[in-house]
């Protein structure tokens, strides 16, 4: 339980004070466990352990993070009890929530989502929040439903500044987030819930992004998944940022039945996700709107959503064995539309400028522009550089090792070429740090390289084997193998092509609101 | 009292004087009626708060210059920033954050195009021993340390932290076991011996004796891994340096640095070995090295060859490999002595 009263309390600063009894979020380099403090009555205590030799982050952002988090008081917040270092690990000892995040909530048993009274409660209290971070100069940059946690009396606190990222994740589509996270990077963010505008990059990252990714957590929390989720996070991301959307994923998507909402409701997050940064509320002036008022007491939320909820651990094991089953899938089906893509006939493509609300659908629409609207051209920019580069090095890397181990590019690349838009391919790569591609994509092509080298390794063992005339029957098992290996080998290719990009696109994002600034009065605290 | 004080607005120097008042009220007078007190003391944060709305503006406004000159001036007339500091643990939470954020802010404030908190602060120098103490107190450690980094930004008082006493305490707090302080301590500790560099240079020269035997007994040989990462990252920014030409050659002409780099360099952690290289690299890029110095590199050549044929940063990086090609030709040029 996180009563207030315990804030005071001294927690030890060893690692023997603490008795792990189980893991229940995990991310590329931080694993939280629930625990026991022996000395502080057996009290539960969440522990986020993150490797810092993984993170090549520089102390000067996990310190200011670290400072951020033990210098916020508020009962919305979940604050760290303390942090000290165990090898070459950070260990973050935070209150135990036992509900967990409202992400694993409505995974385990909501998968519609929540009902608009329970709504209501979650997003005030997490406004609450909200409104004391922005007056005291500091952004959330990751809002959404797997950062609200909700202790075993209703109580709602939002979690993750940085270091205590990502607390008591679960999600399939977050596997990333919690290494980007870590990171540490001015920058943070998970793609569903970004705003155009940190997407995008150019305009800079206020206060008002917060309140974009609060309204898409609203559609999160409404329909059980955030807008575009259907699509796997590798596309929605470079979807959003390219700012492409296939037709068909879209009418796909609009099938689907929708509930009934409130016309309160409706406006309130139609407020959230204007366009214009500058026309969304603040968080303040949020807490006012109407359908804030006659919120219901957290006793609510006990009865209608804690009531017969499996435990946190329970629900993470669930969704790791989940997580596991649609990774498979999702793979698969991308490289189904990947091979649709190449065949190329019936698939409709449409660049969108942007997203307009769907007060009806109460979904994100995308909106489709003519050709030659003027003010895509920034974002083409942008989408012009980074193709071209990695068209030129796929090319080059596709010969060596076929196009199946390039997923997410190739699905990219290729959906260019089929488009037919040969417009394309010669742009400036303005906004493009081109030193940080590059770099990147020389890491990839050499862990390519170093894949081609072992294919050629099991090329030339089994032409040995050839030569040595061994069995029919070891030679299928041995194939087998083989496919097995490259299969595996691909898989994690994959993957690491993926983070690779997502990287990519941080370091964007990071330079350009580098540049832009930090908030005035942020910028003094240190 | 809300309304007494909404009915007038406050110029910037209203604003400090009352500060001041009810900042000599809380300084000295425990007795009071507990319920007078409180007020008093809510009184206080409300100012506070908008010392740091005039100088840092809110969504609304930005700061304004006259606005910002005229409190800085009337905060340094008196004794202000003294009573604020040692007020500090007195004030709830917020207020100390707001407090800090007043502080740090007014270092860089600059009156008739002087920084007058420097003025200030070279006739009140003892401040700093007490924002160093903080170190000692886990409630005023994080507000006491930002406040330091901020004073420390004026190369006097730099100077005067580096020459202190204080400056041997840093190897300890570096290394407190409460992450959040020690991090505050190391970030201080790496501002005081990078940001006025011919401050530092003089300081190493005057001090290297015992400055690097504990650096290298406490920090580089400590058996915390994030002291360690840190102090050889800090040693590489600081040997590298042009204006520490002079100390590094010394540091680089030592048998025992070369030994506790060497051991860095062995380390299982990707960071640190990799931020050994950066100053394993000075030693075998001596030119000229002392003949001990040669003699160990030659009775581990084979070793270390063979430590840097697969010797790779994550990410590709051209100096690097130049530097890696430039270390491995030294190494592998060298000659065993005649006489040895």
């Amino acid at each position: 339980m996180a009563n207030e009263e315990e804030a005071n309390l001294q927690y030890p600063l060893d690692s023997n004070s603490y008795r792990i009894l189980d893991e229940i979020g995990s991310g590329v380099s931080a694993i939280v466990y629930k625990a026991e403090c022996l000395p502080v009555n057996s009290t539960l205590v969440a522990i986020k352990a993150i490797d810092l030799d993984q993170s090549r982050a520089d102390f000067d952002n996990v310190r200011r993070e670290a400072k951020t988090m033990s210098l916020l008081s508020h009962p919305n917040i979940l604050r760290a009890h303390c942090s000290f270092t165990v090898d070459r690990r950070l260990w973050v000892v935070m209150p135990f929530m036992s509900a967990g995040s409202l992400q694993s909530i409505i995974t385990s048993s909501f998968p519609d989502g929540l009902s608009e009274p329970c709504i209501a409660i979650v997003l005030k209290e997490t406004l609450n929040a909200l409104s004391y971070l922005h007056d005291q100069g500091h952004l959330h940059r990751d809002i959404k439903a797997g950062n609200i946690l909700i202790d075993s009396n209703g109580s709602v606190k939002l979690a993750d500044f940085g270091v205590s990222a990502s607390i008591f994740e679960s999600n399939s589509s977050h596997f990333w987030s919690c290494s980007s996270s870590m990171m540490l990077t001015d920058v943070a963010g998970t793609p569903y819930w970004m705003a155009p505008e940190v997407i995008h990059s150019h305009t800079g990252y206020s206060f008002k992004a917060d309140i974009w990714s609060f309204g898409i957590t609203a559609l999160e929390l409404a329909h059980g998944r955030p807008p575009l989720s259907h699509l796997p996070p590798s596309k929605s991301l470079i979807m959003k940022i390219t700012k492409r959307f296939r037709f068909s994923d879209y009418e796909k998507n609009k099938k689907e039945k929708h509930k009934k909402f409130s016309k309160s409701f409706m406006d309130m997050v139609k407020l959230c996700l204007d366009q214009d940064p500058s026309k969304r509320p603040t968080a303040e002036k949020l807490l006012k709107h109407s359908f804030f008022k006659s919120c219901r007491s957290s006793e609510f939320l006990v009865r209608n959503v804690l009531n017969g909820l499996p435990s946190v651990e329970a629900r993470f094991k669930e969704s790791k064995l989940r997580r596991l089953a649609s990774m498979n899938k999702s793979s698969e089906t991308e490289e189904d539309d990947d091979e649709g893509c190449s065949v190329g006939q019936n698939i409709k493509q449409r660049r969108i400028s942007g997203w307009n609300f769907n007060e009806d659908g109460f979904e994100l629409d995308p909106v489709f522009p003519t050709e030659t609207e003027g003010e895509d051209s920034v974002v083409k920019q942008v989408r012009f550089g980074g193709e071209s580069i990695i068209k030129d090095r796929e090319d080059e890397a596709g010969r060596d090792s076929g196009e199946s181990n390039l997923s997410s590019p190739a699905g990219v690349v290729g959906e260019t070429q089929v488009s037919g838009d040969t417009s394309e391919g010669h742009g400036g790569g303005g906004y493009v740090d081109s030193e940080v591609m590059i770099g990147s994509l020389m890491v990839l092509k050499r862990s390519l390289d170093d894949q081609r080298q072992q294919v050629m390794d099991l090329i030339g063992l089994l032409h040995g084997e050839e030569g040595g005339g061994g069995g029919e029957v070891s030679r299928e098992e041995q194939l087998v193998q083989v496919i097995e290996r490259m299969k595996m080998e691909s898989e994690n290719e994959k993957r690491r092509n993926f983070e690779l990009e997502m990287e990519m696109e941080f370091l964007k994002i990071q330079i350009s609101g580098a540049s832009s600034g930090e908030p005035s009065s942020s910028g003094g605290a240190d | 009292m809300k309304g007494l004080f909404k009915s007038k607005p406050r110029t910037p120097v209203d604003l400090v004087r009352q500060t001041r008042e009810l900042l000599i009220y809380a300084d000295r007078s425990p007795d009071s009626r507990e319920s007078k007190r409180e007020d008093k003391m809510v009184e206080l944060g409300k100012l506070i708060r908008e010392l740091k709305l005039v100088l840092y503006g809110n969504s609304e406004s930005e700061p304004v210059a006259e606005a910002c000159a005229q409190l800085t001036q009337e905060f340094f007339k008196e004794n202000t920033l003294r009573l604020l500091i040692t007020c500090l643990p007195k004030l709830n939470l917020e207020a100390r954050k707001d407090a800090t954020q007043v502080v740090a802010n007014l270092q860089r404030q600059q009156v008739h195009s002087r920084l007058i908190a420097s003025d200030y602060l070279e006739k009140n120098i003892d401040l700093m021993d007490t924002l160093i103490s903080g170190y000692e107190n886990t409630d005023m450690a994080l507000h006491y340390g930002a406040m330091l980094r901020e004073c420390i930004r004026h190369q006097t008082v730099a100077r005067y932290v580096l020459e202190s006493e204080h400056m041997k305490k840093f190897f300890d707090y570096i290394q407190l076991p409460n992450f959040d302080i020690a991090a505050d301590a190391a970030a201080t500790f790496k501002e005081l011996l990078t940001r006025h560099k011919s401050t530092v240079a003089e300081f190493l020269s005057k001090n290297y004796d015992w400055f690097f035997a504990e650096y290298n007994s406490k920090l580089l040989e400590s058996t915390n891994y994030i002291t360690r990462r840190q102090a050889i990252k800090l040693l590489g920014d600081i040997l590298l340096d042009r204006s520490n030409s002079a100390v590094m050659t010394r540091y680089v002409s030592s048998r025992d640095n070369l030994r506790i780099l060497m051991n860095l360099l062995r380390e299982s952690s990707k960071s640190i070995q990799i931020e050994a290289f950066h100053v394993f690299k000075l030693f075998a890029a001596n030119q000229n090295k002392p003949p001990d110095i040669a003699s160990i590199l030659v009775a581990n050549k084979s070793k270390l060859l063979r430590l840097f044929s697969d010797f790779k940063t994550d990410k590709e990086d051209e100096q690097f490999e130049a530097d890696k090609a430039q270390v491995v030709r030294e190494i592998a040029a060298l000659e065993p002595r005649d006489s040895s």
